[in-house]
């Protein structure tokens, strides 16, 4: 890996990828910039922002959002296992008699087919996100940048993935004349 | 709408927005000092509290070492008053979590701002009392090396279930699925502000340690899209539940026949205590730690007085509680409902803890009636260590003054703490100071991200404002 990260195409077979990282004043620039490189069509986006600004999604040309769809589904599945568990345990397969009320006594269930419902679409939310958004991912190029630490803090910030063998310099002129404060080429050093 | 807002000498609308974020802030400048206690020192007050803080701690070690050692024994509970401590406690504590819950999550569904500067704060002292709430029944149990798993339906060679008729297996799963969420609820909104402090920090090493629980976020408006939903969703979710949870842990006692617990009024008014406590240990906790952590321009008076305004309702939800257990037990002509609420609670050997109860729920929160008291930092707090005091005996209250004048005169005992039930008590209160001072010590006590967007979008209707001010059509 040391060896072959500066030379790609030789020894190891690296093909480092290449981004065009730029910096914008504010969000508002950052949005009108993003909607038209992506017009323009250079490479893949994403936007770096320290908290959500209200459009990039639009102007980043995303679908709808899958998270709801799948909470709604580990919603359905957790009421389900909840209600069958409960049958099975308590119905079929060891039924108690409890005040004489009958065993499958349908009001009793609610509660835990409730709990298990929200604990199985919470956790689908929340394992779902981190699934969809490919994290843990402690390392990725953009981080190469020391600027770019600026992005958890005030930075609003356009990365450009520049597509394998084409320059970079197209996109970051591209970045410079939409008003970027900052551009850099970056060139991912390992994997 | 109608007046043009745009000459300079308007007079104030009384429903303007009331500012949430003091002085010029630039989102530099919030993320300094939002961070700046994490950064600096521990100083000495700190280090005192935690020392304070671990000497309790160490009584709880001994309260559940002797415990363990001794079996329940050591408590003093007994039949008939079966229950004591033991549950007083856990519904205190879990009652004080609800108001995390509450802030989190109710709030944002109704679009609070106000919320975003204590949500964070909230949300940690949730986590900590649901721990300090859940040893309790597993202590009661006398053997919790046991009922950790033997609660859960699991295929065990003994070949018997969970009874899912009893509102006690319910709670198992209201109070474990509450920690679960509560938890990923918490550290999905942590996540972007432990980036801003792997980002921030000057060493290595908390670079590295920050780094790993931030998990790599890098602010990408691919996973923002997505993670508005989630955010949103586990705030959606968090709501019902919060609801449920206190609703099951009411039915441990409306279930049952116990003269004093027997009644269907429990659940909303186990819900509206639960939030009363918790914003009282909220204020409780805020008040120091705004001042000590300089967080005053994000938390304003305003916040404080919101939250009063907040513990004023609840406190008459309770209190219309208390009176229509009054009222039904009157109203059912059962003698034995009629002397729990007429003559044992009034009159009976635990009169004082009820008095108390009364004047601290009912009485005391009316003082938030006057903007002077609500926007004065010295009474609230010390009108919310007595709500908390109140609420302890409500507990108190509805657990053992119920049990311990039983059906059979022949039956009546009456009941006494052991030293193992105050160190087990005062112990979590140590245990869950610990865990908050650690808190406070390492992760930003405010969520840094929110309140950077609250003031992006403060700053953007303000332009609007000024922009279309004649215009008059803004939404």
């Amino acid at each position: 890996m040391s060896q072959g990260a500066h030379i790609p195409h030789e020894d190891t077979g690296f093909v480092p990828e290449r981004y065009v990282l730029a910096k914008f004043a504010t969000s508002d620039a950052l949005l009108e910039a993003t909607r038209k490189i992506r017009e323009a069509g250079q490479g893949e986006l994403d936007t770096h922002t320290p908290y959500p600004v209200h459009g990039l999604e639009k102007a980043l040309g995303l679908g709808r959002p899958l998270i709801p769809t799948i909470v709604l589904g580990g919603a359905i599945a957790g009421a389900f296992i909840a209600y069958s568990m409960i049958y099975f345990m308590n119905v079929l397969d060891w039924p108690i008699n409890i005040g004489n009320r009958p065993p499958h006594s349908p009001p009793a269930n609610i509660p835990i087919t409730f709990e298990l419902a929200v604990l199985l679409a919470g956790s689908s939310s929340f394992f779902g996100f981190f699934t969809l958004a490919r994290l843990p991912k402690p390392y990725h190029p953009v981080f190469q940048s020391e600027s770019f630490r600026q992005a958890s803090v005030d930075g609003f910030f356009l990365s450009i993935k520049i597509r394998e063998g084409e320059s970079p310099d197209a996109a970051a002129a591209l970045a410079e004349a939409e008003g970027a404060t900052h551009v850099e080429i970056i060139e991912e050093l390992e994997r | 709408m109608s007046a043009a807002p745009s000459s300079a000498n308007v007079s104030r609308d009384p429903l303007e927005p009331t500012v949430l974020i003091e002085g010029a802030q630039t989102d530099q400048s919030l993320n300094d000092s939002l961070l700046n206690h994490v950064w600096r020192g521990a100083g000495r007050g700190w280090w005192m509290l935690f020392g304070c803080a671990l000497s309790a701690l160490g009584l709880l070690l001994i309260g559940i070492t002797y415990t363990l050692y001794k079996g329940i024994g050591a408590w003093g509970n007994n039949i008939p008053v079966g229950w004591a401590f033991g549950i007083i406690n856990f519904v205190w504590w879990i009652g004080i979590g609800h108001a995390g819950t509450l802030i989190s999550a109710i709030l944002l569904l109704l679009q609070q701002k106000w919320r975003t500067s204590i949500n964070r704060f909230a949300e940690a002292m949730t986590l900590f009392a649901v721990i300090c709430a859940l040893l309790f029944p597993l202590l009661h149990t006398g053997r919790p090396w046991f009922a950790a798993y033997w609660l859960m339906p699991y295929p065990s060679v003994q070949g018997i279930w969970p009874q899912f008729k009893s509102p006690l297996t319910w709670d198992v799963f209201a109070v474990s699925t509450y920690f679960t969420i509560s938890l990923l609820f918490w550290y999905l909104g942590l996540v972007p502000d432990l980036a801003s402090l792997r980002d921030s920090s000057k060493s290595r090493t908390k670079r590295i340690v920050y780094g790993i629980f931030a998990l790599g976020w890098r602010g990408s408006g691919r996973h923002w899209s997505e993670y508005k939903w989630s955010y949103l969703l586990l705030a959606g979710l968090s709501t019902p539940l919060v609801l449920s949870v206190h609703t099951i842990v009411s039915f441990d006692f409306a279930v049952s026949v116990i003269p004093g617990w027997h009644t269907t009024i429990f659940p909303p008014y186990f819900v509206a205590g639960a939030v009363f406590s918790g914003f009282a240990m909220v204020a409780t906790w805020m008040i120091p730690a705004r001042q000590f952590l300089g967080l005053k321009h994000v938390v304003t008076i305003k916040h404080l007085e919101n939250m009063c305004k907040v513990m004023l309702a609840t406190g008459m939800m309770v209190t219309y509680g208390y009176i229509m257990e009054h009222f039904i037990a009157w109203y059912s002509g059962n003698p034995y409902e009629q002397g729990q609420f007429f003559k044992t609670r009034w009159h009976g050997p635990m009169q004082g803890i009820f008095l108390t109860m009364v004047f601290c729920n009912c009485v005391v929160p009316q003082i938030f009636w006057f903007k002077k008291a609500r926007t004065h930092v010295g009474v609230i707090w010390f009108a919310s260590i007595l709500i908390n005091v109140g609420m302890w005996c409500e507990r108190f209250n509805i657990v053992v003054t119920s049990l311990h004048r039983d059906f059979l005169p022949s039956s009546w005992q009456n009941y006494a703490p052991t030293w193992v039930d105050i160190s087990l008590f005062i112990g979590t209160i140590g245990l869950f100071s610990t865990l908050f001072l650690l808190f406070l010590k390492f992760v930003p006590a405010v969520a840094i991200t929110e309140v950077k967007e609250l003031r992006h979008e403060m700053e953007h209707e303000a332009h609007h404002a000024s922009v279309g001010g004649g215009a008059g059509a803004h939404g």
